[in-house]
Protein backbone atom coordinates (compact mmCIF):
# COMPACT_ATOMS: atom_id res chain seq x y z
CA UNK A 1 0.00 0.00 0.00
CA UNK A 2 1.62 3.08 -1.08
CA UNK A 3 1.81 6.26 1.21
CA UNK A 4 -1.35 8.22 -0.59
CA UNK A 5 -3.43 5.15 0.04
CA UNK A 6 -2.48 4.98 3.51
CA UNK A 7 -3.43 8.54 4.33
CA UNK A 8 -7.06 8.19 2.80
CA UNK A 9 -7.26 5.09 5.53
CA UNK A 10 -6.15 6.73 8.05
CA UNK A 11 -7.88 9.84 7.52
CA UNK A 12 -11.43 7.94 6.86
CA UNK A 13 -10.26 6.42 11.64
CA UNK A 14 -9.42 10.04 11.80
CA UNK A 15 -13.00 11.84 10.75
CA UNK A 16 -14.82 8.53 12.12
CA UNK A 17 -13.56 7.74 15.41
CA UNK A 18 -15.30 9.89 18.35
CA UNK A 19 -15.08 9.81 21.95
CA UNK A 20 -17.66 6.76 22.13
CA UNK A 21 -15.77 4.99 19.48
CA UNK A 22 -12.43 5.82 20.82
CA UNK A 23 -13.66 4.32 23.96
CA UNK A 24 -14.34 1.04 22.34
CA UNK A 25 -10.98 0.68 20.92
CA UNK A 26 -9.88 1.08 24.89
CA UNK A 27 -12.25 -0.73 27.05
CA UNK A 28 -12.78 -4.15 25.00
CA UNK A 29 -12.12 -6.51 27.78
CA UNK A 30 -11.99 -9.57 25.75
CA UNK A 31 -14.02 -11.27 28.13
CA UNK A 32 -15.34 -13.54 24.94
CA UNK A 33 -19.56 -12.96 26.41
CA UNK A 34 -20.38 -12.06 22.52
CA UNK A 35 -19.21 -15.15 21.44
CA UNK A 36 -22.31 -16.64 22.42
CA UNK A 37 -24.51 -14.26 21.38
CA UNK A 38 -23.68 -14.12 17.69
CA UNK A 39 -25.19 -16.32 15.49
CA UNK A 40 -22.74 -16.49 12.92
CA UNK A 41 -20.12 -17.61 15.27
CA UNK A 42 -22.19 -19.62 16.78
CA UNK A 43 -23.84 -21.59 13.80
CA UNK A 44 -19.76 -22.13 12.11
CA UNK A 45 -17.01 -22.02 15.14
CA UNK A 46 -15.18 -19.53 12.67
CA UNK A 47 -12.93 -17.06 14.85
CA UNK A 48 -13.92 -14.24 12.41
CA UNK A 49 -17.00 -14.30 13.07
CA UNK A 50 -16.30 -13.60 17.02
CA UNK A 51 -17.91 -10.37 17.41
CA UNK A 52 -14.51 -8.79 19.27
CA UNK A 53 -12.33 -9.87 16.45
CA UNK A 54 -14.21 -8.51 14.14
CA UNK A 55 -13.81 -5.57 16.04
CA UNK A 56 -9.87 -6.06 16.65
CA UNK A 57 -9.07 -5.33 13.09
CA UNK A 58 -10.14 -1.94 13.22
CA UNK A 59 -8.44 -1.66 16.76
CA UNK A 60 -5.39 -3.08 15.38
CA UNK A 61 -5.22 -0.30 12.96
CA UNK A 62 -6.28 2.46 15.32
CA UNK A 63 -2.83 1.60 17.52
CA UNK A 64 -1.11 1.70 14.69
CA UNK A 65 -1.86 5.14 13.70
CA UNK A 66 -3.34 7.08 16.85
CA UNK A 67 -1.72 5.27 19.91
CA UNK A 68 2.18 6.06 20.93
CA UNK A 69 2.65 2.29 22.09
CA UNK A 70 1.13 1.04 18.79
CA UNK A 71 3.27 3.18 16.93
CA UNK A 72 6.46 2.54 18.32
CA UNK A 73 6.14 -1.53 19.40
CA UNK A 74 3.52 -2.42 17.31
CA UNK A 75 4.49 -6.02 18.06
CA UNK A 76 3.78 -5.67 21.90
CA UNK A 77 0.61 -3.77 21.18
CA UNK A 78 -0.80 -6.27 18.46
CA UNK A 79 -0.75 -2.92 16.16
CA UNK A 80 -0.82 -3.78 12.66
CA UNK A 81 -0.73 -2.01 8.93
CA UNK A 82 -4.06 -2.06 6.63
CA UNK A 83 -2.16 -4.17 4.06
CA UNK A 84 -3.78 -6.91 1.91
CA UNK A 85 -4.75 -9.64 4.29
CA UNK A 86 -6.36 -6.96 7.21
CA UNK A 87 -8.57 -5.81 4.14
CA UNK A 88 -9.01 -8.64 3.03
CA UNK A 89 -9.99 -10.23 6.63
CA UNK A 90 -12.06 -7.17 7.65
CA UNK A 91 -13.90 -7.53 4.54
CA UNK A 92 -15.02 -10.92 5.51
CA UNK A 93 -15.48 -10.17 9.22
CA UNK A 94 -17.66 -6.68 8.06
CA UNK A 95 -19.71 -7.51 5.44
CA UNK A 96 -21.27 -11.14 6.87
CA UNK A 97 -21.86 -8.98 9.62
CA UNK A 98 -25.66 -8.61 9.75
CA UNK A 99 -25.94 -5.53 11.84
CA UNK A 100 -28.49 -7.31 14.48
CA UNK A 101 -26.39 -6.18 17.62
CA UNK A 102 -27.04 -8.96 19.55
CA UNK A 103 -23.52 -9.03 20.55
CA UNK A 104 -23.83 -5.50 22.25
CA UNK A 105 -26.82 -6.54 24.31
CA UNK A 106 -24.73 -8.71 25.75
CA UNK A 107 -21.54 -7.08 26.05
CA UNK A 108 -20.77 -5.66 29.60
CA UNK A 109 -19.58 -2.31 28.51
CA UNK A 110 -22.31 -2.43 25.39
CA UNK A 111 -19.54 -2.27 22.61
CA UNK A 112 -21.31 -1.62 19.61
CA UNK A 113 -19.57 -3.96 16.67
CA UNK A 114 -21.84 -3.11 14.63
CA UNK A 115 -20.78 0.97 14.71
CA UNK A 116 -17.42 -0.34 15.11
CA UNK A 117 -17.96 -1.98 11.56
CA UNK A 118 -19.66 0.77 10.08
CA UNK A 119 -15.94 2.45 10.19
CA UNK A 120 -14.48 -0.67 8.29
CA UNK A 121 -17.04 -0.13 5.85
CA UNK A 122 -15.65 3.07 4.97
CA UNK A 123 -12.15 1.68 5.25
CA UNK A 124 -12.91 -0.88 2.73
CA UNK A 125 -15.10 1.43 0.66
CA UNK A 126 -11.95 3.75 0.55
CA UNK A 127 -9.96 1.33 -0.64
CA UNK A 128 -11.61 0.54 -3.71
CA UNK A 129 -13.02 -2.95 -1.55
CA UNK A 130 -17.02 -2.16 -0.27
CA UNK A 131 -19.65 -4.87 -1.55
CA UNK A 132 -19.76 -4.43 -5.15
CA UNK A 133 -23.35 -6.26 -5.01
CA UNK A 134 -24.68 -3.41 -2.91
CA UNK A 135 -22.96 -1.04 -4.14
CA UNK A 136 -24.74 -1.57 -7.63
CA UNK A 137 -27.86 -1.73 -5.54
CA UNK A 138 -27.62 1.52 -4.14
CA UNK A 139 -26.52 2.92 -7.25
CA UNK A 140 -30.00 1.55 -8.95
CA UNK A 141 -31.89 3.23 -6.05
CA UNK A 142 -30.08 6.65 -6.99
CA UNK A 143 -30.60 6.52 -10.45
CA UNK A 144 -34.16 5.71 -10.09
CA UNK A 145 -34.19 8.43 -7.39
CA UNK A 146 -32.78 10.95 -10.08
CA UNK A 147 -34.65 9.22 -13.01
CA UNK A 148 -38.53 9.24 -11.86
CA UNK A 149 -40.17 10.11 -15.25
CA UNK A 150 -38.14 7.52 -16.84
CA UNK A 151 -39.60 5.32 -14.43
CA UNK A 152 -42.99 6.38 -13.70
CA UNK A 153 -45.45 4.58 -16.19
CA UNK A 154 -43.54 0.93 -15.23
CA UNK A 155 -43.92 1.63 -11.46
CA UNK A 156 -47.73 2.93 -12.22
CA UNK A 157 -48.21 0.20 -13.45
CA UNK A 158 -46.66 -1.91 -11.39
CA UNK A 159 -49.68 -0.34 -8.66
CA UNK A 160 -52.37 -0.19 -11.04
CA UNK A 161 -52.19 -4.57 -10.85
CA UNK A 162 -52.31 -4.59 -7.34
CA UNK A 163 -55.33 -2.21 -6.94
CA UNK A 164 -57.19 -4.38 -8.62
CA UNK A 165 -56.36 -7.01 -6.11
CA UNK A 166 -56.61 -4.84 -3.77
CA UNK A 167 -60.24 -4.42 -4.95
CA UNK A 168 -61.12 -8.28 -5.07
CA UNK A 169 -59.98 -9.04 -1.71
CA UNK A 170 -61.72 -5.99 -0.14
CA UNK A 171 -64.29 -6.38 -1.75
CA UNK A 172 -64.35 -3.17 -2.68
CA UNK A 173 -64.23 -1.90 -6.36
CA UNK A 174 -63.63 1.65 -5.43
CA UNK A 175 -60.34 0.57 -3.33
CA UNK A 176 -57.22 2.23 -4.35
CA UNK A 177 -53.73 2.04 -4.08
CA UNK A 178 -53.35 6.23 -4.48
CA UNK A 179 -50.25 7.52 -6.44
CA UNK A 180 -48.88 11.20 -5.76
CA UNK A 181 -51.60 12.11 -3.96
CA UNK A 182 -51.50 15.87 -2.75
CA UNK A 183 -52.66 16.52 0.94
CA UNK A 184 -52.47 13.15 1.94
CA UNK A 185 -52.13 12.09 5.47
CA UNK A 186 -49.81 9.07 4.99
CA UNK A 187 -46.49 8.28 2.42
CA UNK A 188 -46.58 4.93 2.77
CA UNK A 189 -42.90 3.71 1.27
CA UNK A 190 -43.07 -0.05 0.66
CA UNK A 191 -40.20 -2.49 -0.91
CA UNK A 192 -40.36 -2.72 -4.55
CA UNK A 193 -41.78 -6.13 -4.88
CA UNK A 194 -45.88 -6.63 -4.45
CA UNK A 195 -46.32 -9.16 -0.99
CA UNK A 196 -44.82 -5.35 0.13
CA UNK A 197 -47.81 -3.17 -0.98
CA UNK A 198 -50.64 -5.40 -1.23
CA UNK A 199 -50.95 -6.20 2.22
CA UNK A 200 -50.93 -2.78 3.50
CA UNK A 201 -52.99 -1.50 0.57
CA UNK A 202 -55.77 -3.82 1.93
CA UNK A 203 -55.34 -2.44 5.69
CA UNK A 204 -55.19 1.24 4.74
CA UNK A 205 -58.08 0.63 2.80
CA UNK A 206 -60.05 -0.89 4.97
CA UNK A 207 -59.41 1.59 7.57
CA UNK A 208 -60.34 4.02 5.56
CA UNK A 209 -57.26 5.69 5.61
CA UNK A 210 -56.16 9.12 3.68
CA UNK A 211 -52.76 7.55 2.23
CA UNK A 212 -50.46 7.07 -0.64
CA UNK A 213 -47.97 5.83 -2.03
CA UNK A 214 -44.41 6.39 -2.49
CA UNK A 215 -42.27 6.37 -6.32
CA UNK A 216 -39.39 4.65 -4.04
CA UNK A 217 -38.71 1.91 -1.93
CA UNK A 218 -37.83 2.13 1.59
CA UNK A 219 -34.77 -0.73 1.32
CA UNK A 220 -31.25 1.09 2.01
CA UNK A 221 -28.59 -0.72 -0.02
CA UNK A 222 -26.36 2.45 0.88
CA UNK A 223 -26.41 1.85 4.66
CA UNK A 224 -25.98 -1.65 3.66
CA UNK A 225 -23.06 -0.98 2.07
CA UNK A 226 -21.78 1.41 4.58
CA UNK A 227 -21.58 4.55 2.44
CA UNK A 228 -23.71 7.16 4.38
CA UNK A 229 -24.00 10.02 1.89
CA UNK A 230 -25.47 7.21 -0.34
CA UNK A 231 -27.79 6.18 2.42
CA UNK A 232 -28.78 9.72 2.83
CA UNK A 233 -29.35 10.52 0.01
CA UNK A 234 -31.55 7.32 -1.14
CA UNK A 235 -33.71 8.32 1.84
CA UNK A 236 -33.79 11.73 1.13
CA UNK A 237 -36.07 10.23 -2.05
CA UNK A 238 -39.06 10.32 -0.30
CA UNK A 239 -37.78 12.65 2.15
CA UNK A 240 -38.56 15.14 -0.18
CA UNK A 241 -42.16 13.28 -1.76
CA UNK A 242 -43.42 13.39 1.37
CA UNK A 243 -42.53 17.11 1.98
CA UNK A 244 -44.12 18.25 -1.71
CA UNK A 245 -47.59 15.79 -0.65
CA UNK A 246 -47.62 17.28 2.66
CA UNK A 247 -48.00 14.43 4.34
CA UNK A 248 -48.26 14.21 8.41
CA UNK A 249 -46.72 10.63 8.56
CA UNK A 250 -44.66 7.92 6.62
CA UNK A 251 -45.03 4.76 7.23
CA UNK A 252 -42.71 2.32 6.68
CA UNK A 253 -42.72 -1.65 5.54
CA UNK A 254 -41.56 -4.46 7.26
CA UNK A 255 -38.17 -3.51 6.43
CA UNK A 256 -36.50 -3.32 9.91
CA UNK A 257 -33.10 -1.22 8.91
CA UNK A 258 -35.22 1.64 6.97
CA UNK A 259 -36.84 2.06 9.88
CA UNK A 260 -33.96 2.35 11.70
CA UNK A 261 -32.32 4.91 8.96
CA UNK A 262 -35.70 6.71 9.16
CA UNK A 263 -36.32 7.16 12.87
CA UNK A 264 -33.08 7.34 14.48
CA UNK A 265 -30.65 8.18 12.14
CA UNK A 266 -31.89 10.34 9.12
CA UNK A 267 -32.26 13.88 10.91
CA UNK A 268 -28.53 13.50 12.57
CA UNK A 269 -27.01 13.31 8.47
CA UNK A 270 -29.30 15.62 7.17
CA UNK A 271 -29.39 17.97 10.15
CA UNK A 272 -32.75 18.94 9.63
CA UNK A 273 -35.94 18.31 11.41
CA UNK A 274 -38.38 15.72 9.68
CA UNK A 275 -41.56 17.50 9.43
CA UNK A 276 -43.70 14.33 9.74
CA UNK A 277 -44.13 11.58 12.31
CA UNK A 278 -42.27 8.12 11.80
CA UNK A 279 -44.43 4.33 12.02
CA UNK A 280 -43.40 1.22 11.17
CA UNK A 281 -46.56 -0.49 9.20
CA UNK A 282 -46.37 -2.86 12.97
CA UNK A 283 -47.32 -0.15 14.89
CA UNK A 284 -49.92 1.55 12.42
CA UNK A 285 -51.31 -1.41 12.46
CA UNK A 286 -52.08 -2.11 16.11
CA UNK A 287 -53.31 0.97 16.45
CA UNK A 288 -55.90 0.30 13.59
CA UNK A 289 -56.62 -2.24 15.59
CA UNK A 290 -57.14 -0.43 18.97
CA UNK A 291 -59.11 2.35 17.53
CA UNK A 292 -61.62 0.54 15.82
CA UNK A 293 -60.79 1.63 12.20
CA UNK A 294 -59.84 -1.99 11.54
CA UNK A 295 -61.44 -5.03 13.11
CA UNK A 296 -60.19 -8.10 13.36
CA UNK A 297 -61.70 -12.46 13.65
CA UNK A 298 -60.03 -14.36 16.30
CA UNK A 299 -59.84 -17.84 15.36
CA UNK A 300 -58.68 -18.23 12.22
CA UNK A 301 -55.23 -18.98 12.55
CA UNK A 302 -54.81 -22.62 14.00
CA UNK A 303 -52.46 -23.91 16.69
CA UNK A 304 -49.97 -22.21 18.68
CA UNK A 305 -48.78 -19.08 17.01
CA UNK A 306 -45.59 -16.72 18.32
CA UNK A 307 -43.91 -13.65 16.83
CA UNK A 308 -40.12 -13.84 16.66
CA UNK A 309 -38.48 -10.10 17.20
CA UNK A 310 -37.16 -8.98 13.93
CA UNK A 311 -33.42 -7.38 15.36
CA UNK A 312 -33.86 -3.85 13.85
CA UNK A 313 -37.40 -2.61 15.04
CA UNK A 314 -37.25 -4.45 18.23
CA UNK A 315 -33.59 -4.68 19.80
CA UNK A 316 -32.56 -1.95 17.94
CA UNK A 317 -36.07 0.01 17.56
CA UNK A 318 -37.70 -0.72 20.86
CA UNK A 319 -40.96 -2.02 19.17
CA UNK A 320 -41.86 -5.17 21.23
CA UNK A 321 -45.51 -5.44 22.45
CA UNK A 322 -47.83 -4.18 19.42
CA UNK A 323 -46.76 -7.09 17.40
CA UNK A 324 -47.76 -9.00 19.90
CA UNK A 325 -50.82 -7.36 20.60
CA UNK A 326 -51.71 -7.95 17.09
CA UNK A 327 -51.42 -11.62 17.55
CA UNK A 328 -53.09 -11.68 20.33
CA UNK A 329 -55.92 -9.97 18.81
CA UNK A 330 -56.08 -12.75 16.06
CA UNK A 331 -55.51 -15.79 18.37
CA UNK A 332 -55.84 -17.27 22.26
CA UNK A 333 -52.95 -19.61 21.82
CA UNK A 334 -50.23 -17.18 21.46
CA UNK A 335 -47.03 -18.06 23.39
CA UNK A 336 -43.28 -16.34 23.72
CA UNK A 337 -40.53 -17.57 22.16
CA UNK A 338 -37.50 -18.61 24.27
CA UNK A 339 -35.61 -16.15 23.77
CA UNK A 340 -37.66 -13.29 23.54
CA UNK A 341 -37.73 -9.31 22.83
CA UNK A 342 -34.28 -7.59 23.62
CA UNK A 343 -32.56 -11.18 23.96
CA UNK A 344 -34.36 -12.67 20.60
CA UNK A 345 -31.62 -14.27 17.92
CA UNK A 346 -30.86 -12.63 14.97
CA UNK A 347 -32.50 -14.39 11.45
CA UNK A 348 -29.64 -14.18 10.10
CA UNK A 349 -31.01 -12.38 6.78
CA UNK A 350 -30.49 -8.95 7.72
CA UNK A 351 -27.58 -6.35 6.66
CA UNK A 352 -28.08 -7.05 2.61
CA UNK A 353 -26.47 -10.36 3.66
CA UNK A 354 -29.05 -12.21 1.07
CA UNK A 355 -27.72 -9.92 -1.40
CA UNK A 356 -24.09 -11.29 -1.40
CA UNK A 357 -23.59 -14.27 -2.69
CA UNK A 358 -20.15 -15.22 -1.39
CA UNK A 359 -22.01 -15.02 2.16
CA UNK A 360 -24.43 -17.51 1.14
CA UNK A 361 -22.92 -20.49 3.28
CA UNK A 362 -22.47 -18.40 6.42
CA UNK A 363 -26.16 -17.08 6.26
CA UNK A 364 -27.82 -20.65 5.49
CA UNK A 365 -25.91 -23.92 5.58
CA UNK A 366 -24.29 -22.93 8.88
CA UNK A 367 -25.12 -19.82 10.18
CA UNK A 368 -28.82 -21.08 11.92
CA UNK A 369 -27.58 -24.48 12.83
CA UNK A 370 -27.13 -23.07 16.46
CA UNK A 371 -30.54 -24.57 17.41
CA UNK A 372 -32.20 -27.43 16.47
CA UNK A 373 -34.80 -27.25 13.76
CA UNK A 374 -37.80 -26.48 15.69
CA UNK A 375 -40.91 -28.50 13.50
CA UNK A 376 -42.97 -25.38 13.85
CA UNK A 377 -44.74 -23.68 10.97
CA UNK A 378 -43.40 -20.70 10.22
CA UNK A 379 -45.81 -17.54 8.70
CA UNK A 380 -43.42 -15.03 7.67
CA UNK A 381 -45.06 -11.40 6.96
CA UNK A 382 -42.50 -10.80 4.83
CA UNK A 383 -41.07 -13.72 2.31
CA UNK A 384 -43.64 -15.57 1.89
CA UNK A 385 -42.78 -18.01 -0.92
CA UNK A 386 -40.77 -20.89 0.61
CA UNK A 387 -37.82 -19.38 -1.06
CA UNK A 388 -37.72 -16.85 2.20
CA UNK A 389 -33.73 -16.66 3.90
CA UNK A 390 -35.34 -15.28 6.61
CA UNK A 391 -38.00 -17.67 7.32
CA UNK A 392 -35.36 -20.71 7.44
CA UNK A 393 -33.82 -18.30 10.01
CA UNK A 394 -36.78 -17.73 11.86
CA UNK A 395 -37.86 -21.43 11.58
CA UNK A 396 -34.10 -22.14 12.93
CA UNK A 397 -34.83 -19.91 15.98
CA UNK A 398 -38.45 -21.15 16.82
CA UNK A 399 -38.20 -22.90 19.95
CA UNK A 400 -41.57 -22.23 21.99
CA UNK A 401 -41.47 -22.51 26.07
CA UNK A 402 -38.27 -24.52 26.16
CA UNK A 403 -34.92 -22.59 28.54
CA UNK A 404 -32.66 -20.79 26.39
CA UNK A 405 -29.72 -23.12 25.44
CA UNK A 406 -27.06 -20.95 24.92
CA UNK A 407 -26.88 -17.70 27.28
CA UNK A 408 -23.93 -16.19 26.30
CA UNK A 409 -21.22 -16.36 29.07
CA UNK A 410 -17.95 -15.16 30.07
CA UNK A 411 -15.67 -16.98 28.90
CA UNK A 412 -11.78 -16.24 27.43
CA UNK A 413 -10.36 -15.17 24.75
CA UNK A 414 -6.72 -15.89 25.63
CA UNK A 415 -4.64 -17.49 23.31
CA UNK A 416 -4.12 -16.59 19.64
CA UNK A 417 -4.85 -14.45 18.34
CA UNK A 418 -5.06 -12.42 21.67
CA UNK A 419 -2.15 -13.86 23.31
CA UNK A 420 -0.56 -10.67 24.39
CA UNK A 421 -4.27 -9.96 26.10
CA UNK A 422 -3.67 -9.44 30.00
CA UNK A 423 -5.99 -11.81 32.27
CA UNK A 424 -9.57 -11.27 30.92
CA UNK A 425 -11.51 -12.00 33.78
CA UNK A 426 -9.33 -9.69 36.45
CA UNK A 427 -9.55 -6.83 33.49
CA UNK A 428 -13.29 -7.56 33.05
CA UNK A 429 -13.81 -7.15 36.69
CA UNK A 430 -11.43 -3.76 36.57
CA UNK A 431 -13.34 -2.61 33.65
CA UNK A 432 -16.55 -3.04 35.32
CA UNK A 433 -15.78 -1.61 38.25
CA UNK A 434 -14.80 1.54 36.36
CA UNK A 435 -17.39 2.10 34.31
CA UNK A 436 -20.25 0.58 37.11
CA UNK A 437 -22.85 -2.09 36.36
CA UNK A 438 -23.29 -4.11 33.85
CA UNK A 439 -27.10 -3.18 33.93
CA UNK A 440 -26.63 0.81 33.76
CA UNK A 441 -24.44 0.02 29.75
CA UNK A 442 -27.33 -2.17 28.66
CA UNK A 443 -30.07 0.79 29.42
CA UNK A 444 -28.37 2.51 27.65
CA UNK A 445 -28.68 0.39 24.53
CA UNK A 446 -32.12 1.52 23.43
CA UNK A 447 -32.40 3.45 20.86
CA UNK A 448 -29.08 4.48 20.58
CA UNK A 449 -28.09 6.05 17.66
CA UNK A 450 -25.04 4.42 16.38
CA UNK A 451 -23.87 5.68 12.71
CA UNK B 1 -36.93 -8.47 -31.29
CA UNK B 2 -36.84 -11.35 -29.02
CA UNK B 3 -37.54 -13.76 -31.60
CA UNK B 4 -34.17 -12.43 -33.59
CA UNK B 5 -31.82 -12.04 -30.45
CA UNK B 6 -29.62 -14.83 -29.54
CA UNK B 7 -30.15 -15.49 -26.02
CA UNK B 8 -26.77 -17.02 -24.30
CA UNK B 9 -28.08 -17.54 -21.19
CA UNK B 10 -31.99 -18.30 -19.65
CA UNK B 11 -32.92 -17.40 -16.16
CA UNK B 12 -35.73 -18.83 -14.27
CA UNK B 13 -36.50 -15.86 -11.48
CA UNK B 14 -39.69 -15.95 -11.17
CA UNK B 15 -40.98 -16.40 -7.46
CA UNK B 16 -38.04 -14.23 -6.18
CA UNK B 17 -38.57 -11.05 -4.44
CA UNK B 18 -37.36 -7.67 -5.52
CA UNK B 19 -34.28 -6.81 -4.81
CA UNK B 20 -33.31 -10.47 -6.14
CA UNK B 21 -34.43 -10.74 -9.62
CA UNK B 22 -31.83 -7.77 -10.25
CA UNK B 23 -29.20 -9.30 -8.09
CA UNK B 24 -29.26 -12.67 -10.34
CA UNK B 25 -28.89 -10.79 -13.19
CA UNK B 26 -26.17 -8.63 -11.51
CA UNK B 27 -24.56 -12.18 -10.76
CA UNK B 28 -24.83 -13.74 -14.07
CA UNK B 29 -23.74 -10.98 -16.00
CA UNK B 30 -20.22 -12.15 -16.01
CA UNK B 31 -21.16 -15.88 -17.00
CA UNK B 32 -22.22 -14.37 -20.79
CA UNK B 33 -19.17 -12.49 -23.12
CA UNK B 34 -19.94 -8.88 -23.61
CA UNK B 35 -22.41 -8.16 -26.38
CA UNK B 36 -23.99 -11.39 -25.14
CA UNK B 37 -27.77 -11.40 -24.47
CA UNK B 38 -29.67 -12.58 -20.87
CA UNK B 39 -33.35 -13.53 -20.98
CA UNK B 40 -34.59 -13.38 -18.05
CA UNK B 41 -38.33 -14.07 -16.60
CA UNK B 42 -39.65 -12.76 -13.28
CA UNK B 43 -43.13 -12.22 -11.43
CA UNK B 44 -42.18 -9.85 -9.23
CA UNK B 45 -43.45 -6.67 -10.97
CA UNK B 46 -40.81 -4.00 -8.99
CA UNK B 47 -38.49 -5.75 -11.53
CA UNK B 48 -39.66 -3.89 -14.08
CA UNK B 49 -38.11 -0.52 -13.13
CA UNK B 50 -35.06 -2.16 -10.75
CA UNK B 51 -33.40 -4.07 -13.75
CA UNK B 52 -33.29 -1.08 -16.19
CA UNK B 53 -32.16 1.16 -13.03
CA UNK B 54 -29.07 -1.81 -12.63
CA UNK B 55 -28.60 -1.91 -16.85
CA UNK B 56 -28.37 2.02 -16.78
CA UNK B 57 -26.15 2.65 -13.44
CA UNK B 58 -23.64 -0.28 -14.38
CA UNK B 59 -23.62 0.46 -18.68
CA UNK B 60 -25.51 -1.96 -19.76
CA UNK B 61 -28.37 -2.27 -22.01
CA UNK B 62 -31.79 -3.50 -21.55
CA UNK B 63 -33.14 -4.35 -25.07
CA UNK B 64 -36.38 -5.58 -23.70
CA UNK B 65 -38.56 -5.36 -20.49
CA UNK B 66 -42.19 -6.95 -21.25
CA UNK B 67 -45.07 -7.97 -19.44
CA UNK B 68 -46.44 -11.19 -21.29
CA UNK B 69 -49.45 -12.40 -18.92
CA UNK B 70 -48.18 -12.45 -15.18
CA UNK B 71 -44.61 -12.52 -16.03
CA UNK B 72 -41.73 -10.21 -16.63
CA UNK B 73 -39.30 -10.59 -19.21
CA UNK B 74 -36.28 -9.09 -19.99
CA UNK B 75 -33.71 -9.45 -22.25
CA UNK B 76 -30.49 -7.93 -20.67
CA UNK B 77 -27.36 -7.09 -22.79
CA UNK B 78 -23.68 -7.24 -21.45
CA UNK B 79 -21.62 -3.84 -22.77
CA UNK B 80 -18.72 -4.20 -21.28
S1 LIG C 1 -15.81 -6.62 26.30
FE1 LIG C 1 -16.18 -8.82 26.12
S2 LIG C 1 -18.29 -8.99 25.31
FE2 LIG C 1 -17.60 -6.83 24.99
S3 LIG C 1 -16.77 -6.86 22.87
FE3 LIG C 1 -15.04 -7.23 24.27
S4 LIG C 1 -14.88 -9.49 24.37
FE4 LIG C 1 -16.90 -9.03 23.53
S1 LIG D 1 -24.01 -7.37 15.22
FE1 LIG D 1 -24.89 -9.46 15.16
S2 LIG D 1 -23.90 -10.45 13.37
FE2 LIG D 1 -22.70 -8.60 13.87
S3 LIG D 1 -21.06 -9.34 15.21
FE3 LIG D 1 -22.74 -8.66 16.56
S4 LIG D 1 -23.99 -10.51 16.95
FE4 LIG D 1 -22.66 -10.95 15.17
Amino acid sequence: MDSTQLTTLTGVIDKKMNRQLKQYMDICARCAICKDACHQYVGTGDFKYLPARRAELIRQIYKKYFTKTGEFVPALYEARDPDDNLLDELYDSTYACTGCRRCMYYCPFSIDTAWILSVAKAILIAAGRGNEMLGQLADAALFKGDNVEMFKDVIVSGFKDIEVEVQEITGNPNAQVPVDKQGADILYVALAGAHSIRPAAVIFEEAGANWTISMFEAANYGFFDGDIEKARLITKRFIDEAKRLGVKEIVVPECGHAYRVLELFYEAWSKEKMPFKVSHILEKVDEYIKDGSITVEKGLLTGTVTYHDPCQIGRNGGIFEQPRDIVQSLTDNFVDLTPNREQQWCCGGGGGIVAMEEFTETRLDRGTQHTPRSGYRCTSGHRPRGRSDAAQGQEAHARIDEPRDREPQRGTLRGAPFASSPDSDAQAAAYRTRLGSTARGRASNHKRISQ
Amino acid sequence: MSDETKVDLELDLKGLLCPLPMVKVSQNIGKVEVGGVIRAVATDPGAMADIPAWAKSTGNEVLQAEKVGGEFVFLVKRVK
